[in-house]
């Protein structure tokens, strides 16, 4: 029996069920794979904060793990005794100065917070009613308001999450050392497999990109990281000359927010003054704050002499692209995704500029090209 | 001896490794096994099939290659394409290592003639390995540099002997 197409019955069933099977199998690999990413989602939820601390210790700790290595020690016994020795260092820093009272600090912060805040918000509330007095066909706007619901929410937010995060502040402590103890151990090896996979052909060429991305890439971070320490401690030493509270959360912050160019600093510096003006007043204290902020820290330290010794090769990226990594890693990550936004933005870049480098240097047509300009 | 018992009585194994294979070649002739074990961790085996180029002349170089087994065939082109055949090296041989310390255009193309083994040592890895452990460092570069002035050496022979010719005639 055959209908007019040309089929029997049996095979317009069979193709039925098969077409049936398909797309049933498709809508299955569909959601379980989307199943499969939330859990890896979910899996690897806080792996990121410990894998990234770990990382950024893996390479500040690298050039003293080679230090011990070239003397013939081991690399794993290289890496016990600089964690030995770094922990040392830790504990009888301690000791020196003892702990400073970070939860005290941190208690009196939030109570003084509306303060400061009432303050600032009067502060500019005074600004924009002068402003109106003079130009009065600007809108009173709500600004104020919206600003304050806004920063309250999100100071009382950092506050409350402080206690609930202290367990994952410990498991930093387990995962941290644990984890940079691998790094250090095993990229190379884990790098050689990865290259060793490449094709025949294009070995020689990977690896040489490798070499000098890596090589850039090491000296980038180092460079960034100490950049951001000597920032914040001489911030910290700056303001401790004076009679400001919070020295060390100010200069924590002006470190953090340093690794953010161009919106970093003035964006650091704003909690500083802040301070300053609510509880010392436009005096000198306040200009010398202002001083150090922006011409000690900044201009002379950062500018003049950090920058072009520690980061001297990579190039800077664009303004846009800096504003742009800022808002996404902020959309992925909140304010942690808006400060190490532009560090990863700037790796990548790195990474670009020296393939293109690699490429205009060794392609075999810049050769010819060369030979070509001898001859005119 | 009879093949059972060289079969029994075989070297423990040493002789398949890496690091025997290596102080086979001139210019790791005369490491210790330290330091062969040393460079077994910065060399990278590769597989090649058969009539698998390597490179190419005019490729810019970043290594050296010791062939562990199989064969390759060293050949420059003449101005119509044509393969002119250089050299045909053997396992043991070595290739390429004017590019180890210098990245210049190879001077002639490589390429298999049979599935092999060659285990090659980079510049990337030779500068690494410079910075890190200088001492052994130092010791592969010296081997590397008597072998290069021994060809120098030779190449400069014969060139006085190509001159002492062309003044006789």
């Amino acid at each position: 029996m055959t209908d007019q197409s040309g089929f029997t019955r049996a095979q317009v069933i069979l193709l039925y069920v098969v077409l049936t099977a398909a797309i049933a199998s498709g809508i299955a690999i569909f959601s379980s794979a989307s199943t499969i990413t939330n859990m890896l989602k979910t899996a690897t939820e806080g792996l990121f904060l410990p894998i990234l601390i770990s990382l950024i210790a893996a390479f500040l700790l690298d050039p003293v793990v080679q230090f011990f290595e070239r003397e013939r020690i081991g690399r794993t016994g290289s890496i016990f005794i600089v964690y030995f020795l770094v922990s040392i260092l830790i504990l009888t820093l301690l000791m020196l100065i003892g702990p400073p009272n970070w939860k005290g600090m941190l208690q009196a912060l939030k109570a003084d917070f509306p303060r400061y805040f009432g303050r600032a918000v009067e502060y500019i509330n005074g600004l924009l009613s002068t402003l109106q007095r003079h130009l009065p066909f600007i809108k009173s706007y709500d600004l104020v308001d919206k600003l304050r619901a806004s920063t309250e929410e999100l100071f009382g937010l950092v506050l409350s999450q402080t206690p609930k995060s202290a367990m994952r502040i410990g498991s930093l402590f387990l995962l941290v050392p644990l984890f940079s103890f691998f790094f250090l151990r095993d990229s190379r090896r884990i790098m050689r497999g990865l290259i060793s996979l490449t094709p025949n052909r294009y070995f020689e060429m990977i690896l040489d990109i490798y070499d000098h991305v890596s090589w850039q890439l090491a000296h980038f971070i180092r460079g960034r990281i100490l950049e951001a320490l000597i920032i914040g401690i001489v911030v910290w030493m700056g303001l401790s000359l004076t009679d400001i509270r919070y020295a060390p959360i100010l200069g924590i912050i002006a470190g953090v927010t340093n690794l953010v160019p161009y919106i970093g600093p003035i964006v650091g510096m704003i909690p500083g003054l802040i301070i300053a003006l609510v509880d010392l007043g436009m005096g000198g204290q306040f200009w010398w704050i202002f001083c150090v902020y922006l011409l000690i820290a900044q201009i002379i330290l950062d500018n003049f002499i950090l920058i072009p010794i520690l980061i001297s090769r990579v190039s800077n990226l664009h303004p846009l692209l800096v504003i742009l990594a800022i808002v996404m890693g902020g959309k992925l990550y909140g304010v942690l995704g808006m400060i190490i936004g532009v560090p990863i933005a700037s790796i990548i870049n790195i990474a670009i500029l020296e393939i293109r480098q690699y490429q205009r240097t060794f392609s075999p047509y810049s050769r010819i090209i060369s030979t070509r300009d001898e001859y005119n | 001896m009879n093949p059972f018992w060289s079969n029994i009585f075989r070297s423990s194994g040493y002789q398949e490794t890496l690091a025997y294979f290596l102080s086979t070649v001139p210019i790791f002739s005369k490491l210790k096994k330290r330091e062969l074990s040393f460079l077994e961790n910065i060399v990278h085996v590769r597989d090649y099939k058969a009539d698998e180029i390597i490179f190419e002349e005019g490729d810019i170089g970043s290594g050296m290659y010791a062939i562990r087994s199989g064969q390759v065939r060293i050949y420059t082109r003449d101005e119509n394409g044509r393969e002119i055949e250089q050299a045909l090296l053997e396992p043991g041989d070595f290739f390429g290592e004017v590019a180890l310390t210098a990245s210049r255009p190879r001077i002639a193309s490589a390429r298999t003639t049979e599935a092999s083994v060659l285990v090659g040592l980079f510049r990337s890895d030779m500068q690494d390995a410079v910075r890190k452990y200088p001492a052994i460092s130092a010791k592969i570069l010296l081997g590397l540099t008597r072998v290069i002035s021994d060809r120098l050496h030779q190449s400069h022979l014969l060139i006085n002997e190509l001159k002492r010719e062309r003044g006789q005639s």
